[in-house]
């Protein structure tokens, strides 16, 4: 059962599924701290006859979207305030399909990352039930309560939400047995990771997703801090035989290598080759050029739901490779490989309008995090040699995270 | 390297390249930022190049050019003596009394200039080198590549012909292509940077007059940011591609992708246009006996290198 859900986790159809955002809302419970949503707010919510102009544009062209299937993904600010709405959009989706006897049809899936305050609720609950077998859902919870609740608390008041969360993982679990959740991590974070991850594993989460933000708010010896939090991690998830069953993708067997300037040189994220739309029906090549997503630039959209796409604007984004928005030191960095970016923050950060040059603030915590995965490998597969596993067999012992990292 | 330096003296001087100067600016540079301008470029040793409005300038701004050796572009109608003449619409280039020496700036939309094109055919033996400038490249729809194409293979016809009878015409949109082994593309902000009215810095004129940030001024000097992105080494699409003769204008890119080193699919099939029928043009030469054989241009199956980025 486990396996099958594995199947439907965000990984699905990876790399021949279309991902396809709806921004339906821009209003959130929350006011999280490290939330890169700058211009969150009430009243930007997506009408209905926008969420359809959208499907038929979409469906319209399909000979320009033929990728084998299609995520239709919905975020905010926090999507199921929007259940109604999506539910809709959910069922023209499906007839849509059905009636024009499109190639996406039985091959879809609907994705939502929520930070699951109203999961239990019945109109999300019924929504569930109708489009199980369909769905992918993440819950966002952060760690203990102490961790949590440092971040994600609700607006106006500073009320921590890890109670409202926590109670409803246990359904979701069971709903989807083996999901995994997202952590992000900023400067703050730091002295929690260690007992967070250990506590998702407690809570039943098998999978911990995890990464630092990707905005430049990394403060000296925060590196340090990480290093260590990851050594302890390590030192849990070894000693504790923890490996067999649960992954923390801050730990990856191939982190950490150089890597070769043509044979390695894509583009590390999506953006241009997913879609998203907003309230006001205006395209984008990711949530994150969507003007709510960025502090000092303005949006990069793409066309609209009336004009369709301008393909020109994608032309820079379809042909962006890793050396050619790198730094030199990049490049030439001996522990390369696994090192992130967020196409979105690295325009934002640019020193000109930009998506061609890549932000270097999570260098130095790549690299503790390259340091303390060493670590983790090095004592794994010496632990498993000494119990007689080969080496070269030990990867069937150990459950590996098949996440690349999260925006 | 940086190599020239273009100074507009004055809002309303011509453009020679694909922007569009603006009619509601009319501002004449300061005479002391002109003096200071030609100063840099003198202490950073570029080339200047200035371009003129067609009405007049002040006799203290002509003796203060005549200073450097420098060179001209104006529009046609400007009372000086231009290096380059420049025709901004067909009534100036009908009326125009050719000399066989001259380097000339032709600026239309493409419905003008398949119109008029006999009277440009009929004017090349009166040149030494035209270049033709689309300004509505970024208004192309498909059907405009065909029609353009039809262009370029009767104006191949009418080069060919000069070329038998021993008048070598340049145009850069046919015989370009065939002289070159690399990119020579427009290089703003590489091989040049423009002084505009303001007394600021720019990429080119174009950036002036869209209201972009300066990349300097005469007191503090040029720091231009993510440089890199304007050689070719980070324009992926060009780097691989072998229309030489393509302008590469980082100001249509900028306009179009919203990438300076991106460069759209209009300015890329139509540089692949021109290629194509400066291959054909070769060939003919070629078999002519008037053009050494051992230059080529590769057959190649696509107008626009992103379709086939996949190959790489």
């Amino acid at each position: 059962m486990e396996d099958l859900y594995k199947i439907q986790n965000e990984q699905w159809q990876s790399g021949v599924a279309k991902s396809i955002t709806f921004i339906v809302t821009k209003d959130c419970q929350l006011a999280c701290k490290y939330c890169y949503l700058v211009g969150k707010n009430s009243k930007e919510r997506m009408p209905w006859e926008v969420a359809k102009q959208a499907v038929d544009y979409i469906l319209d062209h399909e000979a320009e979207f033929k990728e084998e299937s299609v995520i239709w993904d919905f975020i905010g600010g926090e999507p199921f305030l929007e259940i109604e709405l999506i539910d809709r959009i959910c069922d023209y989706i499906k007839l849509e399909l059905y009636r024009r006897n499109h190639h996406w049809f039985n091959s879809y899936r609907f994705s939502f990352s929520t930070n699951g305050i109203n999961y239990h609720e019945e109109k999300v609950q019924h929504y569930i039930e109708k489009n199980h077998n369909h769905l992918s859902i993440g819950i966002t919870i952060d760690g203990t309560r102490q961790k949590h609740d440092l971040n994600r608390v609700y607006k106006n008041s500073e009320r921590g939400s890890y109670d409202d969360v926590v109670k409803n993982i246990p359904l979701w679990q069971s709903q989807f047995p083996g999901s995994g959740t997202k952590v992000t991590i900023s400067s703050a974070d730091l002295p929690y990771i260690k007992e967070s991850v250990l506590h998702l594993f407690e809570l039943g989460i098998p999978e911990v997703n995890i990464n630092c933000v990707f905005e430049d708010v990394w403060k000296e010896g925060d590196d340090k801090i990480l290093e260590q939090q990851l050594l302890e991690l390590a030192d849990e998830i070894i000693d504790n035989n923890l490996y067999e069953n649960n992954v923390c993708s801050f730990f990856q067997e191939h982190l950490g290598k150089p890597l070769d300037k043509k044979l390695q040189n894509q583009n590390w994220c999506g953006a241009g080759k997913m879609l998203a739309v907003d309230a006001a029906g205006l395209f984008y090549p990711c949530t994150r050029f969507a003007q709510y997503s960025l502090r000092n630039k303005k949006a990069w959209v793409i066309g609209n739901v009336r004009d369709g796409i301008d393909k020109n604007k994608l032309r820079g984004f379809l042909t962006l490779d890793r050396c050619t928005q790198s730094a030199q030191e990049c490049i030439d960095c001996e522990v390369a490989e696994g090192c992130a970016w967020c196409q979105g923050e690295n325009y934002d950060a640019a020193d000109t309008c930009t998506a061609f040059q890549r932000s270097t603030a999570i260098c130095k915590m790549h690299k503790a995090r390259v340091r303390a995965n060493n670590y983790y490998w090095n004592k794994l597969f010496r632990k498993l040699e000494l119990e007689g596993i080969e080496r070269n067999r030990a990867k069937e012992h150990v459950k590996q995270s098949q996440m690349r990292e999260i925006c | 390297m940086l190599k020239y330096l273009i100074i507009l003296v004055d809002d309303e001087s011509t453009s020679f390249c694909h922007y569009a100067s603006r009619s509601d600016m009319s501002n004449l540079m300061a005479i002391d930022t002109l003096k200071k301008g030609i100063r840099f470029g003198m202490m950073e040793n570029l080339m200047i190049q200035f371009v003129f409005p067609e009405k007049s300038l002040p006799i203290d701004y002509y003796e203060a050019i005549d200073t450097i050796d420098h060179g001209v572009l104006a529009p046609a109608g400007c009372p000086v003596n231009a290096d380059v003449v420049v025709f901004n619409d067909w009534n100036s280039f009908e009326s125009f009394v050719f000399s066989d020496v001259g380097t000339f700036v032709l600026r239309t939309e493409l419905d003008k200039l398949l119109e008029k094109r006999n009277t440009l055919f009929s004017s090349l033996c009166r040149m030494t080198r035209i270049n033709v400038v689309l300004t509505d490249i970024d208004r192309f729809k498909e059907e405009d590549f065909v029609r353009y194409d039809e262009f370029l293979s009767e104006f191949r016809e009418n080069i060919k012909k000069l070329y038998l009878q021993g008048h070598q015409t340049q145009c850069n949109l046919l015989t370009d292509r065939i002289e070159l082994d690399a990119m020579n593309n427009c290089n703003a902000g590489v091989d040049c940077i423009t002084l505009a009215p303001d007394g600021n810095l720019y990429l080119c004129p174009g950036f002036y007059y869209d209201s972009e940030e300066p990349i300097g001024n005469l007191d503090e000097g040029i720091k231009i940011k993510n440089q890199q992105l304007l050689r070719i080494d980070h324009a992926p699409l060009c780097r691989i591609c072998d229309a030489y003769q393509c302008k590469r204008c980082i100001w249509l890119n900028r306009k179009l992708t919203m990438e300076v080193n991106t460069p759209s699919h209009e300015q890329c099939v139509v540089a692949h246009l021109e290629r194509n029928q400066s291959r054909r043009l070769l060939a003919e030469l070629q078999d002519r006996g008037l053009l050494d054989k051992k230059k080529e241009i590769k057959e190649i199956s696509y107008l626009d290198p992103f379709d086939v980025k996949e190959e790489w």
